[in-house]
């Protein structure tokens, strides 16, 4: 198998929106996955050895605050996250009976105030920094937020 | 009783504390930085809180969102571990505001042990004797000149706020100390903040002994014997032992008076919780006091293996109120342990470090064999941090099995994937006078060819 050969798959692969593509032949083996957004390079696999075996990794403990920012899935329009500045415990809105700063289709700007985030008594006030509209709030109210957390989804104007 | 705690630090410390939590029935936070996320100690705890990118700056010092971690995940206590926080007196003032117990000693212990500076004045007043040098801070070169007439070359330049080996620089005459001084005072203004130095006799051919000390809060102090650590490389502990083959061979009767010194010291520091007074002792058996380091150390393992002692869940205890079971007497040392200190450096490469991802993971085990780390197979070392992977000990009834089982046990470590010292420590093994025990802190730079080179820098 040749390189263009291989690009000619990935190739069809695309064209046709084919997620997983396998090919066994006597002396080789190939399998081609997509993953979100492009094809992954091509794996050949001879076929008298075997791959590195999976390494005995942990599984991760379940973290009530993993930092890992989902990938958006085959989004067909772009979108950022506001993520947190700062660990703290996470508010809507100004005071329990007001009404919350943004709602999903808020509009947004730079300077617009999205949540507060309070920490070591302190109410801090985050802005979005970009300007867009809500598609997604990532958080519930007053549930604690760790660094880099997303807490909204935007959809950039 | 602690029910929840919270581990400020990574790598094989914040493994090593976890496991000393669970053990005792107490959950277990984490922090991490974002370059940090599938780190073990990450996957160990109950919880896990990001504090911060990478650089430890902007996460592990970060004094205000460690403690906003600790409010939102509600611990009792934090275990600051060795570096980063762990001798920072404001962090554990801000603990103790913040109702949260701060795993180590006290603001005023630290406070009395501040710099190197107030640790020699302490010393003195407890009557242990420290290297003949300058009172203080040496403010000018001719005042140097002056403090290298009195107790003759060669001399050491120390930066005050200086310690763990770092902020030295030695100086054989005139010219050197006057060069290095001005050097010492810019190096330790950009490392430390403060560009403070004092001067001290260069001890040759010193060995590097440690006494491990606890003290309760409540006037109780105990020793647990000594560490030798003098296979340094660059001032950086590579191979620690206990008990120390120049004790043992030379100078017996050193250890009960070192002991003695060690508690004296802590005595007039009124310390907490756990701490390692250092010693510099001479061919002739002569001791000088160095420093307290205020902390669990990375080699506390040699320790409890020839003690059969946990040292960490004891610094938990004594953190929770409960006062020191053990009196002096109770302290037995069986055996002889080694600890070998495996970094992801290449040794044939001026020991440059060598992070990356690790494919293949085996640690040995075995009779007598103890493996502190926090790596895997599949792990990435993060080039972020220090070059430190693990540590490797060896436990056996004298020092001759201690190390045919650490000579054993390093055959069997395999890394693949990235390079480590292991080979090195090897070499340092079977090299004679370790095998003899006839060895100071000369030894690596000798076996590296060091020596050499440091003697031609200094007169070029």
């Amino acid at each position: 198998m040749e390189l263009k050969d291989i690009k000619a798959i990935i190739d069809l692969m695309r064209k046709n929106n084919l997620s997983e593509f396998e090919l066994e032949r006597q002396d080789y083996k190939i399998k081609l996955k997509r993953a979100n957004g492009g094809p992954q390079p091509a794996t050949e696999e001879p076929g008298y050895y075997p791959l590195v075996p999976a390494q005995a990794a942990p599984a991760p403990l379940p973290a009530p605050a993993a930092a890992l920012a989902p990938a958006p899935v085959a989004a067909p329009t772009p979108s950022l996250e506001i993520e947190s500045p700062m660990i703290g415990t996470f508010y809507r809105a100004p005071s329990p009976d007001a009404q919350c700063y943004v709602e999903v289709g808020s509009e947004v700007h730079p300077e617009t105030i999205v949540c507060l985030i309070e920490a070591m008594k302190v109410m801090n006030e985050i802005k979005a920094e970009v300007k867009g509209v809500v598609t997604h709030v990532l958080v519930e109210n007053a549930k604690p937020v760790e660094f880099g957390q997303p807490l909204f989804r935007i959809r950039p104007a | 009783m602690f029910e929840k705690v919270l581990i400020a630090n990574r790598g094989e410390i914040a493994v090593r504390i976890i496991r000393a939590c669970k053990e005792m029935n107490i959950r277990t936070v984490a922090v991490y930085s974002k370059v940090d996320m599938d780190s073990m100690h990450v996957q160990m705890a109950d919880e896990a809180i990001c504090v911060g990118p990478g650089p430890s700056a902007e996460s592990y010092l970060k004094i205000d969102r460690i403690i906003c971690a600790a409010e939102i995940s509600d611990v009792d206590a934090i275990h600051p571990g060795y570096g980063f926080l762990s001798e920072n007196p404001h962090f554990a003032d801000i603990c103790e505001n913040c109702n949260i117990r701060f795993i180590g000693p006290s603001s005023h212990a630290m406070n009395a042990l501040e710099d190197k500076a107030a640790s020699r004045a302490l010393a003195r007043k407890a009557g242990v004797q420290t290297p003949p040098g300058s009172e203080g801070a040496v403010e000018n070169e001719q005042e140097a000149l002056a403090v290298a007439k009195r107790i003759g070359y060669p001399i050491m330049i120390k930066a005050i706020a200086g310690g763990g080996g770092r902020g030295m620089r030695a100086a054989h005459n005139d010219g050197s100390l006057v060069k290095g001084y001005h050097t010492a005072r810019s190096e330790a203004e950009k490392s430390f903040g403060k560009s403070g130095v004092y001067i001290e006799k260069f001890i040759e051919n010193s060995h590097h002994i440690e006494f491990q000390i606890f003290g309760d809060g409540k006037g109780n102090y105990i020793h647990m014997g000594e560490r030798d650590c003098s296979i340094q490389r660059r001032n950086q502990k590579l191979v620690e032992e206990t008990p120390s083959p120049l004790l043992e061979n030379k100078f017996k009767d050193l250890r009960k008076k070192m002991g003695k010194a060690a508690i004296r010291i802590a005595e007039e520091a009124q310390y907490t919780n756990a701490g390692t007074v250092e010693f510099l002792v001479d061919e002739d058996g002569r001791y000088y006091f160095l420093e307290v380091n205020k902390r669990i150390q990375v080699e506390h393992a040699i320790t409890e293996e020839v003690t059969g002692l946990d040292l960490v869940k004891m610094q938990i205890a004594i953190a929770m109120g409960e006062p020191l079971r053990l009196k002096q007497g109770d302290i037995h040392m069986r055996g002889h342990a080694i600890e070998c200190r495996i970094n992801a450096e290449n040794p044939f490469d001026d020991f440059r470090p060598s992070p990356g991802r690790v494919a293949m993971y085996y640690a040995p085990g075995g009779r007598g064999v103890r493996v502190d780390s926090h790596v895997y197979a599949g792990y990435t070392i993060p080039p972020t941090y220090d070059s430190m992977i693990g540590k490797l000990v060896a436990h056996g009834k004298d020092r001759r099995e201690a190390m045919d089982i650490m000579s054993r046990a390093l055959s069997e470590y395999m890394i693949t994937g990235i390079t480590t010292t292991i080979p090195f420590e090897q070499a340092i093994l079977q090299d004679p006078n370790f095998r003899r025990g006839t060895y100071s802190t000369t030894f690596l730079e000798q076996l590296l060819g060091g020596a050499r080179r440091e003697l031609l820098e200094e007169n070029a």
